[in-house]
């Protein structure tokens, strides 16, 4: 083994957009830095625009995955059957393997949490069977950093519109601009007395922080961007974190455990990188540092946490109330779709959201949480295709061909990120059995979400066709949900904040209980997900986290 | 494993069924045929064999029915097959694996992505799909991300 002197104050795992603030933050505060990412640090043109390899539809494969084999997970279903999937794999629930992770590629909505998202179970009380919980910080604690999160990354909003939640400062960048579907479901909205406003989303609507702005082409969401007007950490606190000279960043690196001394301080990690950078072989290293920072996404944080267990924490770190995996939780999506009234002037640019609705998040009668709702993204012929006719259509023929020629600009279709109320079956283990190509095992998925969470997605997705309606759809269609897991969409949940220790795996700030200089940077935190995409909550959480790091030393 | 002729004939001429030419090309004229055997050599080869046994029995089902191969049938027979499949209403042995239905609808799939995929995937031939939708991705000719 490769073992390398301690040049490092922090080693921070993981480069999404959690680990890539993190790192920014205590580059710039003075420390030295190790990034280490499973993944490549991807070019533009590194990322094909293959329609059916991508990260909104990855059938034989997505567009960052470098190693589709290497690390499959397991993945269990309801009826309890188990089997090995792989990255492109919807039971998977993949996030882009990547520098930038997810934000590489993601639909850039930065919605603020409301105030109420942090008091699920005060608001609501605990069903049973669920682990529905308060967070142990509150919305006022967030607030200035999701301002900072807003400036720092780039977010363009309707200051006086998104008023679902206290604001002190306007967004850095002007709003979307409105599209003709837009106007047309404020006129529903208006018609039903419901708030309909422009959202937040990170993207560059003129030039901002020395990069261009959107041209609003119609490869989006799933793709990367043309014009790097897609804001996230890869584009914002890493470079500034790498402009410092005290950031190293390698790539291809994949850590197999924290180590911990005797007193449970964590000291280092050892990991498997190439020899040299562009090399197929591989070694193990070991490498020192004063604080770790874990920032893999959900899955493989808690992983990571189950990996590193040691004689003194045989279940894995944090693990001593047996929290770390559990309450695996990410967002149900009811989609309704519709088709706009012949003859509707659909100019469909991207990115496409540009209207939603905080009027069904919470103050539903008789259901827990709830939904923002919006409408998507523009829409690739092929996804229109699969899962946006209307279902009576035959599926093939001159019919089907007609139709493709006639409704693909008529589509219309809303959706919302339902609150989930998190079970704590809902989980991340070693699997028994299966391990990656460095021996290691890998993260087995089981069990579901709580029945409550159906029960809400399923009044969300009746409030979806009420809009569509209510504008004039022409007709209006979606499908029921069933219970599943569900972490594919914003995973999140499983190393939950907590005040006291038996209650959860990290402290109000993100710190491993009983470890006290190993952090967490991602949406494992999230006791619960909001009702809202969560990735400004996530950067919101990395920016408090590693902004406290780094007044420590 | 290469398909024979005889599938390779019943494969092209169920593509032309199921994504026929009109005012624009069908699946043969977009080259959709060359894009599924791309895909059955490489990304989907575990699916090769029982699609080119589900490609013979086709035609055994069409000679059972009518004594002609699906290519030969005329297009009114070809699509009242296509139906009948659709239901697994068979008159022959199919695989119970891999049951009629299940063929022709991975085949619908399969057109489909091809045909409306980007042009690249080799299915959508000078993105005649596409301009037919009026979908254009509006990618700027010289990007300027990194």
């Amino acid at each position: 083994m490769s073992a390398t002197a301690s040049n490092y104050d922090v080693i921070i795992i993981g480069a999404g957009l959690g680990g890539g603030i993190a790192a920014g933050v205590l580059a710039e505060a003075g420390q030295r830095v190790l990034l280490l990412e499973r993944g490549r640090d991807l070019r533009y043109r590194d990322i094909p625009g293959d329609h059916l390899r991508h990260h909104r539809l990855s059938l034989y494969g997505d567009n960052t995955t470098y190693h589709p084999t290497g690390h499959p997970r397991v993945f269990v279903d309801p009826q309890g059957r188990s089997r090995t999937v792989f990255p492109h794999e919807a039971d998977y629930h993949n996030n882009a393997l990547t520098v930038g992770g997810g934000a590489r590629i993601w639909g850039m909505q930065a919605w603020r949490f409301h105030p109420d998202d942090f008091r699920m179970a005060s608001r609501y009380g605990t069903p049973v069977g669920s682990s529905l919980a308060d967070w142990p910080i509150s919305y006022a604690d967030l607030a200035p950093f999701y301002e900072r999160a807003e400036h720092e990354i780039g977010v363009a909003g309707d200051h006086d519109t998104t008023d679902y939640a206290p604001r002190n400062r306007a967004f850095p960048l002007p709003a979307v601009p409105a599209t003709p579907t837009g106007a047309w479901l404020a006129r529903g909205a208006a018609k039903l007395g419901w708030n309909a406003f422009t959202p937040p989303l990170a993207v560059n609507t003129k030039p901002y922080l020395g990069r261009n702005a959107c041209v609003q082409c119609r490869q989006c969401i799933g793709f990367a961007c043309p014009t790097d007007a897609r804001n996230g950490s890869h584009n914002t606190l890493l470079p500034r974190a790498l402009a410092t000279g005290r950031c190293t960043l390698i790539t291809r690196a994949h850590v197999a455990r924290v180590l911990t001394d005797a007193s449970g301080r964590a000291y280092g990690v050892e990991y498997f990188a190439p020899t040299t950078p562009d090399s197929a072989q591989t070694e193990r290293r070991k490498v020192h540092a004063a604080t770790i920072i874990l920032a893999g996404g959900a899955i493989e944080t808690a992983r990571l946490l189950l990996l590193s267990a040691s004689a003194q924490h045989p279940r894995g770190l944090g693990n001593h109330s047996d929290h770390v995996g559990r309450h695996l939780q990410g967002h149900y999506y009811p989609v309704v779709s519709g088709l706009l009234p012949a003859g509707f002037e659909n100019p469909n640019l991207g990115p496409g959201v540009s209207i939603a609705t905080t009027q069904f998040n919470h103050g539903n009668p008789g259901i827990i949480g709830g939904a923002m709702l919006a409408n998507d993204f523009v829409k690739l012929p092929i996804i229109f295709w699969r899962s946006h006719l209307p279902p009576e259509l035959p599926r093939w023929g001159l019919a089907n061909k007609k139709a493709m020629r006639e409704l693909y600009l008529r589509g219309i279709d809303l959706r919302g990120p339902v609150q989930e109320i998190p079970s704590p079956d809902s989980r991340v283990t070693l699997d028994p059995q299966i391990r990656d190509q460095f021996g290691l095992p890998v993260a087995r998925l089981s069990g579901t979400t709580h029945p409550e969470t159906v029960r809400t997605a399923e009044f969300i997705r009746a409030r979806a066709e009420d809009w569509l309606r209510a504008a004039g759809a022409e007709r209006v269609w979606s499908s029921p949900m069933d219970l599943r897991l569900s972490a594919s969409q914003h995973q999140a949940g499983t190393a939950r904040l907590a005040t006291d220790p038996s209650d959860g795996v990290t402290d109000p700030y993100g710190r491993v209980h009983g470890h006290d200089n190993l952090w967490v940077c991602d949406g494992s935190l999230n006791v619960t997900n909001g009702g809202f995409n969560p990735a400004l909550t996530i950067m919101a959480l990395a920016f408090r986290a590693a902004t406290k790091i780094a007044s420590k030393s | 494993m290469p398909l024979t002729p005889p599938q390779l004939e019943a494969l092209r001429a169920l593509l032309d069924r199921l994504i026929p030419e009109d005012e624009f090309p069908g699946a043969l004229g977009a080259g959709t045929d060359k894009f599924i055997l791309q895909l059955l050599k490489h990304a989907c080869a575990d699916e090769a064999p029982v699609i080119a046994e589900s490609l013979t029995q086709l035609n055994a089902e069409a000679v059972g029915r009518h004594d002609l191969p699906f290519g030969k049938l005329p297009i009114a027979a070809q699509d009242a097959l296509i139906s009948e499949l659709e239901h697994n209403r068979t008159t022959t042995p199919w695989p119970a694996a891999f049951p009629a239905s299940e063929f022709i609808n991975r085949l619908i799939d399969l057109a489909a992505e091809g045909f409306y995929a980007d042009p690249t995937n080799g299915g959508n031939r000078d993105a005649t799909s596409w301009r037919m939708v009026g979908y254009d991705p509006l990618l700027p000719a010289h990007p300027s991300a990194p």
